[in-house]
């Protein structure tokens, strides 16, 4: 990267702030926590001699949930702890989240006696009413934290930024299309719909009471059709422009449109939407949460699109861009919108915080996520239940507070860092 | 002014007739059936002839009186081997059987000659008076039969209708004269082979008018009748009725003391900048602004309401106060009740307040018209209180928007946590029970609110700087 460039500007800056230098080395430090949560609490070995063989579990699992191997018959259904190994390597926390330690019921202190067989098998943050460890769920519950910021702010980017650009760039006066382009739009838009979704509404349903993953593959074939059948009335139009009527081009208001779009979206009552969305679903899944938060945290990206292209659709070098004759669709993609994407990344690191927050709510709440998915916000919802447990409550909302304080501060950083007038 | 006013409120109107269909949309397609929940019907494994039928009466009724036998829309894009006619079956399940089963074989009438079928072998097994002998198979088929109503998958139907043959040459349950499985079996024999798949492929529309689900409540819902809970048969209105005190009441308390609070931190964080105490202060509220307030609050309940801890407050569980005690008292418990809630609702927007309040300090007194007044020599409490101050105070008023909503949906967690019966409380009860019209009511007023609470701030953001006009709405923000 050239050192002056913009966003060489923007790394100097924000690499003089170091609160959010470290907020940002806190989140890679999360990652590795939650990529190897396998690895550093599990019930099973990381390595074992058990009746003369040498078995790598955890690995072995991987391979047995991708379907490339399979447990050999005298490790099937066994309680990992009480095996008789000839030696054995455990991992650091030896207790899978929702393990039942039976010996350490009702809610062990993790500075109380615990009845453990040895230091090694110390529940290091205490148990919960049923004996599962705490240590073990935040572990495999920053997972959850941090695939709920990716997945829903995915979604809400791939939203947000094109409606932001279609009304930031467009505004209501640039985008002219054919009376005939409209008109089978709206035809065969119908059609799609019906096709993809009304008639297929079964098939959908019932891979979602399967497995998300066949929903997703029924998901993608619905789509494939929308697109499809929207392909066939764009490629008619030539047709119908034949006749003179239809061949005029007519102003398609599209900021008018999805500005009012967003003023719904935002006066909707977010947290009551996805509630009771998650009430309609039989299946409850983390995945469709992530979806719903991802669904209605779009407006807040769009917003900064749409208001940073109002500005950069009127600069010199897009006019220049212009005079050149290329085509709209050309300047906005490689010229405008790569432009209008520093305030997008601002938006999503306060986007991730707020949605992290929203999602450890609605677990804590009990809405829409399964009963055995194990996160921080049910473990804390767990604590109003064994009140005297103190580290039931601490651990897990400690650990909210400060993935979610760490983006806020990484937002505040960036927004600092892209500030001209802050430049040195 | 008045025209700028005038069109947004007319932008009220789709915005909420949107969020009604919203609501609408999501209460028609949640599980189970409320009317189960009015009448609070038992299952209906083993109940005799009669029972079932004066259950069936009392079924229809109330879903005649709630509205529930009418179609749900003024119309329904569907394809043509949706049957038009059948929102008039009652059971819940049986329609979504039925519905699968024509979308399956594109054939309406003879599904719903397979469907009558069904009941009429129900019928007649009600009929089949039990003795000890026969009281193990029989309920054996009517379980069979129940399961019947919902399966739609092809090899399980032919397998139940099978089983109920075997129960039935076995232990010979119907008269030897009934035909009834038989035909039940020929039924289902000519609905799979005289089955029409690609109708499913043509769409059609039905057209219903104006007497369906959606209508009735809508209008009514215009008028002020908001209609009838389902859990209690109380009129929902008089349920918001008694909630709303609370959530309004916490929420303006809280927003009243966020403000005055905040307005002068965040002033004197502007005015006392890069000092000790303003980056202490600074750093705190950022904490205070970050820390979730469900967290928070539980803290608070384990540490301070008793359990093992220090007991400070009633917690939630506290007996309510009495009702014949003083005046004096009442506003007393309630108060004294009432600190731990108000601390949660509060901090938050505290932090967030005070945090805009210094950024629009620290822009107004990088002003040139601040460097005048300072240069005629004014003192720097009349420069800040009088002249950038109010300056200061735009970004500050159009929080007050967004702090509604922020009240009203962090009502849920905190009346739950803390037991308040409030509007959060009662929207949540509602959603667990699936108390629609609970829902729908509280999703439509907080909407209208918030629209409501947008204009206000629009309208005192004109007022407060005279250089904003509306005449220009093309400007981006």
């Amino acid at each position: 990267m050239r050192k002056n460039s913009h966003w060489g500007n923007v790394r100097k800056q924000f690499a003089m702030n170091s609160l959010a230098k470290w907020s940002l080395r806190f989140i890679g430090i999360l990652v590795v926590l939650a990529l190897l949560a396998d690895f550093l609490a599990n019930e099973k070995p990381l390595i074992c001699k058990y009746k003369g063989h040498v078995y790598y579990p955890v690995f072995k699992e991987y391979l047995v949930d991708a379907g490339l191997s399979r447990w050999p018959s005298e490790l099937l259904n066994v309680e990992w702890n009480k095996l008789d190994y000839d030696w054995s390597l455990f991992p650091l926390i030896p207790y899978l989240p929702q393990n039942l330690d039976r010996n350490n019921e009702h809610g062990v202190s993790p500075l109380a006696h615990q009845h453990i067989k040895s230091i090694r098998w110390r529940h290091w943050m205490g148990t919960d009413e049923l004996g599962r460890d705490i240590l073990a769920g935040m572990l495999h519950g920053t997972r959850i934290a941090l695939s709920i910021g990716i997945v829903s702010m995915g979604v809400a980017l791939f939203i947000g930024l094109i409606a932001g650009s279609l009304a930031g760039f467009f505004g209501d006066e640039r985008l002219l299309a054919s009376r005939a382009r409209i008109l089978l739009n709206c035809l065969f838009l119908c059609m799609a719909l019906f096709y993809a979704f009304g008639v297929r509404a079964y098939s959908l349903r019932d891979a979602l009471a399967n497995s998300f993953f066949k929903f997703c593959i029924e998901l993608l074939i619905s789509f494939a059709l929308f697109g499809g059948i929207l392909l066939v009335g764009n490629m008619l139009v030539p047709i119908l422009k034949l006749i003179p009527f239809l061949r005029t081009k007519i102003r398609i208001p599209v900021d008018m449109i999805i500005s009012r779009i967003i003023e719904i979206m935002v006066s909707v009552p977010t947290l009551f939407l996805i509630i009771s969305i998650t009430a309609i679903i039989t299946k409850p899944s983390i995945f469709i949460v992530m979806l719903i938060i991802g669904l209605t945290a779009w407006t807040g990206i769009a917003r900064f699109v749409r208001a940073e292209l109002f500005h950069i659709r009127n600069l010199e070098y897009v006019e220049a861009a212009r005079a050149l004759g290329f085509k709209e669709i050309r300047i906005l993609l490689r010229h405008a919108l790569p432009n209008a994407l520093s305030p997008v990344l601002i938006a999503l690191a306060f986007g991730i915080a707020s949605s992290i927050l929203t999602e450890s709510l609605l677990s804590f709440l009990g809405i829409g996520v399964p009963a055995e998915t194990i996160t921080w916000g049910s473990i804390l919802a767990t604590a109003r239940e064994t009140p005297a447990a103190w580290w039931i409550a601490i651990f897990p909302g400690l650990a909210i507070f400060l993935t979610v304080t760490t983006y806020n501060l990484v937002g505040e950083g960036l927004t600092d860092a892209m500030d001209p007038k802050l430049k040195k | 002014m008045l025209r700028y006013i005038f069109k947004r409120v007319l932008i009220f109107v789709p915005t909420l007739f949107v969020i009604s269909l919203l609501t609408f949309l999501i209460s028609v397609n949640a599980p189970g059936d409320p009317l189960e929940q009015i009448l609070n019907k038992n299952s209906q494994g083993e109940g005799q002839m009669q029972d079932k039928l004066s259950s069936e009466k009392a079924y229809r009724e109330a879903r005649h009186t709630y509205g529930f036998d009418l179609p749900l829309f003024y119309f329904d894009i569907c394809n043509s081997s949706y049957p038009d006619t059948l929102y008039k079956i009652q059971e819940e399940n049986h329609r979504k059987t039925l519905e699968r089963l024509s979308w399956q074989y594109g054939n309406w009438k003879l599904v719903s000659d397979y469907y009558l079928k069904i009941r009429k072998l129900e019928l007649v097994l009600l009929s089949v008076s039990s003795s000890p002998k026969n009281t193990l198979a029989l309920n054996d088929a009517k379980n069979t039969i129940y399961t019947l109503f919902d399966t739609y998958a092809e090899k399980k139907m032919s397998y139940l209708i099978a089983h109920i043959a075997r129960i039935n040459r076995d232990s010979s349950l119907l008269p030897s004269n009934s035909k009834a499985i038989e035909s039940l079996s020929q039924a289902l024999g000519t609905m799979i082979t005289h089955a029409d798949p690609m109708k499913k492929y043509i769409p059609a529309i039905h057209w219903y008018g104006t007497a369906n689900q959606y209508h009735r409540w809508f209008s009514r819902f215009i008028q002020g009748d908001f209609g009838i809970s389902y859990q209690d048969q109380r009129p929902v209105s008089s349920a918001i009725r008694d909630a709303w005190p609370w959530t309004a009441g916490i929420s303006l308390l809280s927003v009243i003391l966020a403000y005055a609070i905040s307005i002068p931190i965040g002033i004197r964080a502007a005015t006392h900048k890069g000092e000790l105490s303003e980056r202490v202060s600074t750093t705190t509220l950022f904490v205070l602004y970050s820390l979730p307030n469900f967290w928070i609050a539980t803290l608070l309940v384990i540490f301070l309401c008793g359990g093992d801890w220090l007991h400070l407050f009633p917690g939630p569980g506290a007996a309510p106060v009495p009702d014949d005690a003083s005046i004096l008292y009442k506003i007393g418990a309630i108060s004294y009740r009432l600190i731990l809630p108000l601390i949660c609702w509060t901090y938050g927007s505290l932090a967030f307040i005070s945090r805009q309040m210094r950024g629009g300090m620290m822009n107004a007194l990088n002003q040139d018209y601040i460097r005048t007044a300072r240069a005629k020599g004014l003192d720097e409490k009349t420069i800040i209180w009088k002249h950038a101050l109010k300056n200061s105070l735009l970004p500050i008023i159009t929080l007050f928007s967004e702090i509604f909503p922020l009240a009203v949906s962090g009502s849920v967690v905190l009346e739950h946590i803390f037991n308040i019966p409030g509007m959060g409380q009662l929207s949540y009860e509602a959603l667990f029970s699936k108390n629609y019209p609970v829902i729908f009511s509280v999703m439509m007023i907080t909407a209208f609110l918030t629209l409501f609470g947008n204009l206000v701030a629009d309208i005192l953001y004109a007022w407060v700087d005279p250089r904003i006009t509306f005449s220009d709405s093309k400007q981006g923000k």
